[in-house]
This record gives structure tokens, C-alpha cells and sequence, in this order.
């Protein structure tokens, strides 16, 4: 029985590899001399340097992390008032509310950001940071609210009612007892929104205004545009600063657990 | 893990959004530019911000209809300065969305090459002071060309197959073909525009590549052999790589003329007419030229370009208007009729 | 009690109700309208019906790009589940420390910008590029490939860029399994394959139709990687939009093809729901 074979180790290693492969690349590419991207002609921290002295790539990191965050926290209140909404009722039209509220994961990014171009025009909303948050609001209520209510569906209700039974009042139980057990489901999908929306290209470019830019139009249009080695250096930047974050949380993570007694 | 990470994003963004409410603006106010990527040197920006205290705020677009659609979504507000291509203007000042210079603050007007001022979009220079001009030019690597290359009509040559960029604007691209059978880039001819459309999908064979920008490294790496290419990156690659062949159709030069111009509803228009008067100084111009790679368009400038420059960024004297056509606006049909083309054409490409 | 109930859970369900109508169901019922619309001479809407837009979608122009875009997505997906499946499914049963550490693997990429990764593409895949190079030192090939730019090279990218989403859905999938009933299959005398397609496969199924949706639906809409990889030359329904949106200016054409479109992710949907018989996605993250 042990001597299983060794393919799917090799497979997994492979396929990593390969999905590591392109942004390594990048990696190397940023620290080239060139200003034309396929001749190597030597190793430079220029492109850093001039990286850093564009206030652009600042201003569009800025307005990314805002962005991100303003509309992943609009969108776990919303849904996560959904969820429970939906989980506590009984009533008929649920099923539709639960189609509809999922409707932005099901659509292509390019219809949501169709319609929102449509609809704020008609709307007169000016474009700008409110219509991207509306946008990116919408689109990241489905993951907070499907991670919310497989929290609850595998919850144990006799603790809330323990709690009830014992005089805490509604408002306690949810805050005592309902909200810390959610909160993972909670947190992983304000996880995902955040990266999502971060990440969002097509959505953002219909629904952006006139002096907002954010991180991934900026590559979008310097990959269209004048691509300097400064995009890599950019790229390269954001990897690291992901990776040190997913391994710090990691480590500190390892090292919570050790200190649990579980 | 997640927890951890989620707990350190959102303290991120806790502390970004307090931050950001408490930096306040400059004292001179903001200039909203809104052009493409990659307009301006950093040291040239940097410069105008020390010199006038005014913050400049730089958006993009990547291609100029989408600028028209935001200007028409904001009612010709919000941006304080755009530079975009000729033809687009034109749709621009006749829709009202850009307002008149005050030329009393515009001291360094007189420096402006008159060979690209009073154009078909802007026949009085009333809107717009131009940032750079570019020709349509074919460049070729003559050590993968076997064939002449003399003009456009060159291009349908088998030996060509799959090895040909082009640009992805397809005014430029069915105009070609209208050139080679003789006709104007802005005909309104239905039935020269079909004509030219069945010439243009014989063409599809010989595409590798439609793209606006950066061909030339594609041209470089040797992606392709042959490439319809603006003035700027035919710039950029012979900088990059000497050899590199350029070449004037002869059935006509296309030329395109970059333009300032301030919206009709700019929150800061007079600091977009700094910004203008700024970059219209010789010195500035030079050093912005040297960096953009199109025509200068500041007569004053021209003596203070870098030698190394120099050939590329001043008009080659034996060009003269009557020569070049610029693409202007035609009817609704007939645009529509290329839209349908260009579209059929990429299809037949992508086979 | 009971009322004072409903009221608490009316409370609860008002800001996504609120929020859903107006900027989710209203876009939505307005790109119905505008699909019947008329496109003005210069900017904007005329208020007449037409069905004109509907009709120009059945001319063989657009309709091929229609077809050409339903066959691309159709091979990316069978593509990333060919791949993504084993993947998912291999991670599901690593020793648990193991896992932890390749589910961190695939969430780095997943985080970082989708654009950088495509970019490094174009590096690898240009004309003597690094697989070039590296074909040719092999002796493999003895001239540049010419991938970069062509119907491949978009197929890869997509795949590539959707790939996470396959070996998320299926790992959770997996992971959820009961694993006595393989047991039983195999102590019934089932072989490991057989094992595998009557119980294993069943009972992954819906995380494998769950990573087929998050792969088809974008596919047809990521406009920017044929952009990008494809050169220009492949047309998707997502670009096509794009242009009558944002080039044309054709609202109520951009508006059709939506329309369109959302049908047939309507219609897979619900033979999703037909085939893993769930009213909800299963291993969503």
C-alpha cells in the first residue's frame, strides 16, 4: 500500500512550477538595463529608482487599497446581515433573494461592467471612487455571503439558545455568541473580496472616472501603452509584499497554534 | 493563517484611510492631465510642480474614444488639460466640451511651429496648442526582407505571411488599402470603402500582430519582420537597433497631430494654461521630445535637441503638406462600414 | 415574540435587499431596455423600440464571433479541468501539514495581479524568448516558434489564469469526502479506476461543475488576454462589447450581446443545477 506511486507529487510540483515560471520572469526582466523588454543587456536597479520617483504608481496604489478596503467592508455588512437574514427566514421568495444576491458571481466581469457603465450614466452619477465602490460592492456581497452562510448552516443553534435561555438579550447573543462563531466566514471572504477587487481590471476600467486610477488599470494601461521595465520592477514589488504577508501570517499563525493547548 | 493575514490587511487599510483623510492639498491647487501613459518625463512634471506649487494629478486612457466618453459622461468637467489625436478634437470642439485659450497667458505662443497650427480640427488655433506630430511609416528588418519595401502596396507580398505588425487603429489600417487603390482616407464612398475592404482581408494572412503600442519590440525581438509603425517607435527602435530600415509609402505620407486642449467645464483651467505656456519653453520642449519621440511641435525647441535625436524628431524638409492627408471624421455610414471590416478583418486574422 | 422576530429578520435582510435592487436588479432590468433602444447619431440613446440590435447579433459577422467565443471557452474549461482536477484532487489528500503549505502555493499566485502573471507569459512565449531559447538548445526546434500572438497562446493564458479556481472548487470538494465509501467500493471489489468513476467522481462533482462555471463564464468575457497574448487577432464576445461600448459608442448593440450572453450562463447554470441537483455551489472557496 505504501509503495504508491510518486505521480502525484511530481504532478503537483510540475504544475506549480509552471504557475511560478512567468512571474519569476517578470521578476528577472525588472532588474534589465533595457528599456526594450526583450534584450537583456545587463542588470539595473534603475527601473526601481524610477519606479519610485512616479507619483502615479503611488496615488494608484493608494486608491487600490482604498478601494479594496472600503468596498470588502461595505460588502461583509451587507452580506453578512444577508446571510443571516436569509438563513433565519423561512419565506418564499428566498430562494430568488439567494439567485439574485449571487447573480455578480455567475455574470462575466465584462456584462457587470457594462451594465454599471449603462446604469450610472443614466443614473447622472459622476464616475469616480463612488461609482467604483458601488461596483466593487457589488460584485463582493456573493463571496461574503456564501462564506457566511456555510457558517451558519454548519452552526450549532443550542448554543444561542443556551444563551437566550440563561436572559442575554438578542442583541448579546449576536454579538456574543452569533458574530464570533460567523467571523471566520467572515474574514476569509472579506479575504477574498479584498483580492478580488484588487485584482479587477475589466469591471473597474467601465466604471472609473476621470482622475481615479487604480493599480491594475495602471499596468493594464502601461502593458497597452509605453511599457518600461518599471512595470516589472512594479509587478516584482507586489509579489513580494504578498508573499512576506501570506508567510508572516503563516508563522504567526504556526506559532498561535503551538501556544493552544488544541 | 487567513485570520492573521485578513486581521493585517484590514489594520492596513484602518491606518490608510485616517492618513488619508488628514493629507490635506498643496497650496496651488491640483491639474488634472488626462492623456495617455508615458507623455511626459517625470523630471518635466517634477519641474512645473516646483516651479508653480500645483499638484499634478496624470490619468489615462487607452484610446482616445474612451477619453470622448468620459468627457461626454462629465459634461466636459473634471479634467483640467487632455491631449489626444486630431480627428478626436475635432468631434470634441464640435460638441462644446473643450473651451477657447486665453492667449494672454500663453506668452510662449509665438514658439509654436506654425507648419502644424491651423489644421482641418482646428482651423483658427483657438482650442489647441500641439504636442507632437507623427507620419505612418513602415520599418522592416532588411536582414529578414527579401522584397523592396517602397510603400504599402508591398505589404501584400506572400513572402510576407505571418510576419507583418500593424497599428489596431483602423482608420490608419483600411486607409492603407483606400491608398493603394488611389482613394482618400476619408472617403465617405460606400462602395471605395468596399473595395478597399476586400483588398484589406487579403492582407489578413500577413498579420502577426495588431497592436498600438510598443511594436517596435516586437519589430526588435524579431516577433515580426515588417511593421506599420508611428513616428515614436520608429524612434524608439532605430535608437535600439540602427539597422532597422524606414520606409515613406509612396502612395501618400498619413499624418497625425497631437493636441492640447482644455475642457469646457476644467475645474483649474488656469492651471492647465500654465501648464501649456510651461511646456512650450524651448528647453522644456527639447527634453520632452527627446522622451516622447514625436515630431516637435515648438519651433524653438528644434535647435536644442540632442544630435542623436535630431534626425527623428524634426520633419524631414522634403515633406510637404500638400503630400500627407490627416484622417478626419467621416460620415456615420461609412464608419460603421469599417467598424464591420475591421472587425471581419481580426476574425479572418485570428484563422 | 413571532413578530418581533420577523421584524429583527427584516432588519437584517434590508441592506442587501436595498442594495441588490437598485445597483444589481436595476443595471440589469436597464440593459433589457436599452437592448431594444436605438443608438443615437453621435452620443447616447434614442428612445424608439427596435429589434434591430437582435437582428445585426444573427449576421454572420457577429454570429462568429459568437461561435469562435463559445469554442474557445469551451476548450479553455475542458482544458483547466483536465489540469486543475487532478491537482485539486491530489492536494485533497496530502498529509495534512503538506497541504497547508500547497494550499498556500496556490493562493500567492491567486492574490497576485492576474496582468503580471500574464505578462511573464509574453516573456516566455515571445520569438526568441526563453522556451524558444531553450528548444533550440535542446535542439528540439531550430527557429523561433511563433507562438506569442496566436490562438494557442490565448488558450494558455486563459488557462492559466482560471486554473486556481478548478483546484480551489475540487480540493474543497475532495477534501469533504467521505472516504469509508471508497473503502467500501474497493472492499466490494471495485477497481482503484472504477472506485474512482462510481464513487469518487459523483461525489467530486460538484466541486468539478462548480470550477466549470468559474472557468466558461469569464472565458468568453477576458477581453484583455486576447488583447494581450492573442495580438488583437481573436475576437471575443468580451471584446466585441468592449469595442461597441467604449469605441463605437452602441450602447444598445454592447447592450444585446450582454443580453445574449447572460442567457447562456442562465441556461448553465441551471444544467448545473439539474446535474449536481443542489440549489447552491458547492465548494465556493
Amino acid at each position: 500500500m505504501k509503495s504508491r506511486s510518486r505521480f502525484p507529487m511530481i504532478y503537483l510540483f510540475v504544475i506549480t512550477v509552471i504557475m511560478y515560471l512567468p512571474i519569476l520572469f517578470v521578476m528577472i526582466y525588472s532588474v534589465n538595463l533595457s528599456k526594450i523588454s526583450s534584450v537583456w543587456t545587463g542588470f539595473s536597479l534603475k527601473w526601481y529608482r524610477e519606479l519610485f520617483r512616479d507619483r502615479n504608481v503611488g496615488t494608484a496604489l493608494w486608491n487600490s487599497l482604498i478601494l479594496g478596503g472600503v468596498s470588502s467592508l461595505a460588502a461583509a455588512v451587507i452580506g453578512t446581515l444577508g446571510a443571516i437574514g436569509t438563513v433565519r427566514t423561512g419565506f418564499r421568495g428566498k430562494g430568488a433573494m439567494e439567485y439574485i444576491a449571487t447573480l455578480p458571481m455567475m455574470t462575466p466581469e465584462i456584462i457587470l461592467g457594462m451594465i454599471f457603465l449603462a446604469f450610472f450614466s443614466l443614473l447622472g452619477l459622476p464616475f469616480g471612487m463612488t461609482t467604483l465602490i458601488i461596483a466593487h460592492t457589488a460584485f463582493c456581497i456573493p463571496y461574503i455571503f456564501m462564506q457566511v452562510k456555510a457558517r451558519l448552516a454548519g452552526m450549532d443553534k443550542s448554543c444561542e439558545e443556551a444563551a437566550r435561555d440563561l436572559g442575554a438579550g438578542r442583541a448579546r447573543v449576536f454579538f456574543d455568541i452569533t458574530l464570533p462563531l460567523i467571523m471566520p466566514g467572515i474574514v476569509s471572504g472579506m479575504l477574498l473580496s479584498f483580492a478580488m477587487s484588487f485584482d479587477d481590471v475589466i469591471i473597474s476600467i467601465f466604471v472609473t472616472g476621470v482622475s481615479v486610477n487604480t493599480l491594475p488599470i495602471l499596468i493594464y494601461t502601461q502593458l497597452k501603452t509605453g511599457v518600461t521595465p518599471k512595470v516589472n520592477a512594479l509587478c516584482t514589488l507586489m509579489f513580494l509584499a504578498t508573499l512576506l504577508i501570506v508567510v508572516l501570517s503563516a508563522l504567526i499563525g504556526r506559532l498561535g497554534n503551538r501556544k493552544s493547548p488544541k | 493563517m487567513k485570520k492573521t493575514l485578513a486581521l493585517v490587511l484590514v489594520m492596513a487599510m484602518c491606518l490608510a484611510l485616517l492618513s488619508g483623510c488628514g493629507g490635506g492639498k498643496k497650496s496651488g491647487g491640483t491639474l488634472n492631465i488626462y492623456t495617455w501613459a508615458e507623455m511626459f518625463d517625470q523630471d518635466v512634471l517634477d519641474g512645473f510642480e516646483k516651479e508653480t506649487g500645483i499638484t499634478i494629478n496624470y490619468t489615462n486612457f487607452d484610446y482616445d474614444e474612451t477619453m470622448l466618453e468620459k468627457l461626454e459622461a462629465s459634461n466636459g468637467g473634471e479634467y483640467d488639460l487632455v491631449i489626444a489625436d486630431d480627428y478626436i478634437i475635432e468631434t470634441v470642439i464640435a460638441e462644446g466640451l473643450a473651451q477657447k485659450l486665453d492667449r494672454s497667458k500663453l506668452s510662449n505662443w509665438g514658439n509654436i511651429n506654425p507648419i502644424y497650427q491651423g489644421q482641418f480640427y482646428d482651423p483658427t488655433d483657438e482650442y489647441t496648442v500641439p504636442y507632437g506630430a507623427g507620419v505612418q511609416t513602415i520599418a522592416y528588418d532588411p536582414a529578414v526582407v527579401s522584397v523592396p519595401v517602397r510603400g504599402y502596396a508591398d505589404l501584400w507580398d506572400a513572402s510576407f505571411r505571418d510576419s507583418i505588425a500593424i497599428t489596431a487603429n483602423y482608420r490608419v489600417m483600411i486607409g492603407m488599402a483606400l491608398k493603394v487603390l488611389g482613394y482618400s482616407y476619408n472617403t465617405n464612398d460606400l462602395a471605395q470603402i468596399e473595395e478597399a475592404g476586400e483588398l484589406f482581408y487579403k492582407l489578413a494572412d500577413n498579420i502577426r500582430l495588431i497592436k498600438d503600442d510598443n511594436v517596435q519590440d516586437d519589430l526588435i525581438s524579431g516577433e515580426v519582420s515588417a511593421a506599420v509603425m508611428y513616428t515614436s517607435q520608429v524612434t524608439m527602435a532605430k535608437l535600439t537597433k540602427p539597422e532597422l530600415e524606414v520606409v515613406y509609402p509612396t502612395e501618400g505620407i498619413g499624418f497625425g497631430i497631437m493636441g492640447m486642449f482644455i475642457p469646457s467645464q476644467a475645474p483649474n483651467a488656469d492651471a492647465a494654461l500654465q501648464f501649456i505656456n510651461y511646456i512650450l519653453q524651448p528647453e522644456i520642449s527639447a527634453k520632452s521630445f527627446e522622451y516622447l519621440g514625436y515630431y516637435c511641435t515648438t519651433k524653438a525647441a528644434d535647435d536644442l535637441i540632442a544630435e542623436e535625436y535630431r534626425e527623428f524628431l524634426v520633419l524631414p524638409e522634403e515633406f510637404r503638406a500638400d503630400d500627407m492627408e490627416m484622417i478626419g471624421n467621416i460620415s456615420p455610414e461609412a464608419a460603421a462600414k469599417q467598424e464591420e471590416i475591421w472587425i471581419e478583418f481580426r476574425n479572418r486574422c485570428g484563422q | 415574540m413571532q413578530r418581533e422576530r420577523r421584524g429583527e429578520n427584516a432588519a437584517f435582510l434590508a441592506p442587501m435587499y436595498i442594495f441588490t435592487v437598485i445597483f444589481l436588479i436595476g443595471p440589469f432590468v436597464y440593459m433589457l431596455v436599452l437592448s431594444f433602444l436605438t443608438r443615437a447619431e453621435t452620443w447616447g440613446v434614442v428612445n424608439s423600440f427596435t429589434l434591430r440590435n437582435y437582428e445585426r447579433i444573427l449576421e454572420p459577422l457577429y454570429f462568429n464571433t459568437f461561435v469562435e467565443s463559445v469554442k474557445l471557452a469551451v476548450l479553455v474549461t475542458a482544458l483547466v479541468a483536465l489540469f486543475g482536477y487532478p491537482f485539486g484532487y491530489f492536494m485533497a489528500k496530502l498529509p495534512p501539514k503538506r497541504r497547508g503549505l500547497m494550499l498556500m502555493l496556490v493562493m500567492i499566485p491567486f492574490y497576485t495581479s492576474s496582468l503580471m502573471r500574464l505578462y511573464g507569459w509574453i516573456i516566455v512565449l515571445r520569438a526568441n524568448g526563453l522556451l524558444d531559447k531553450l528548444l533550440m538548445a535542446l535542439h528540439i526546434t531550430s527557429e523561433p516558434l511563433k507562438i506569442l500572438y496566436t490562438y494557442p497562446a490565448v488558450a494558455v493564458g486563459m488557462v492559466y489564469a482560471l486554473l486556481p479556481f478548478m483546484m480551489l472548487s475540487v480540493y474543497s470538494s475532495v477534501e469533504k469526502m467521505d472516504w469509508a465509501l471508497v473503502e467500501a467500493a474497493r472492499d466490494m471489489g471495485a477497481s482503484p479506476a472504477g472506485a474512482f468513476l462510481t464513487v469518487t467522481l459523483p461525489l467530486t462533482m460538484p466541486g468539478l461543475m462548480t470550477g466549470v462555471i468559474l472557468t466558461f463564464v469569464p472565458s468568453m468575457g477576458l477581453f484583455f488576454v486576447a488583447d494581450i497574448l492573442g495580438g488583437n487577432k481573436i475576437v471575443l464576445v468580451g471584446s466585441l462589447i468592449q469595442e461597441q461600448l467604449m469605441k463605437v459608442h452602441d450602447q444598445p448593440f454592447a447592450a444585446a450581446l450582454s443580453v445574449i450572453m447572460m442567457l447562456m450562463m442562465t441556461v448553465m447554470i441551471w444544467l448545473y443545477r439539474r446535474v449536481t441537483g443542489s440549489g447552491e455551489m458547492e465548494g465556493m472557496l
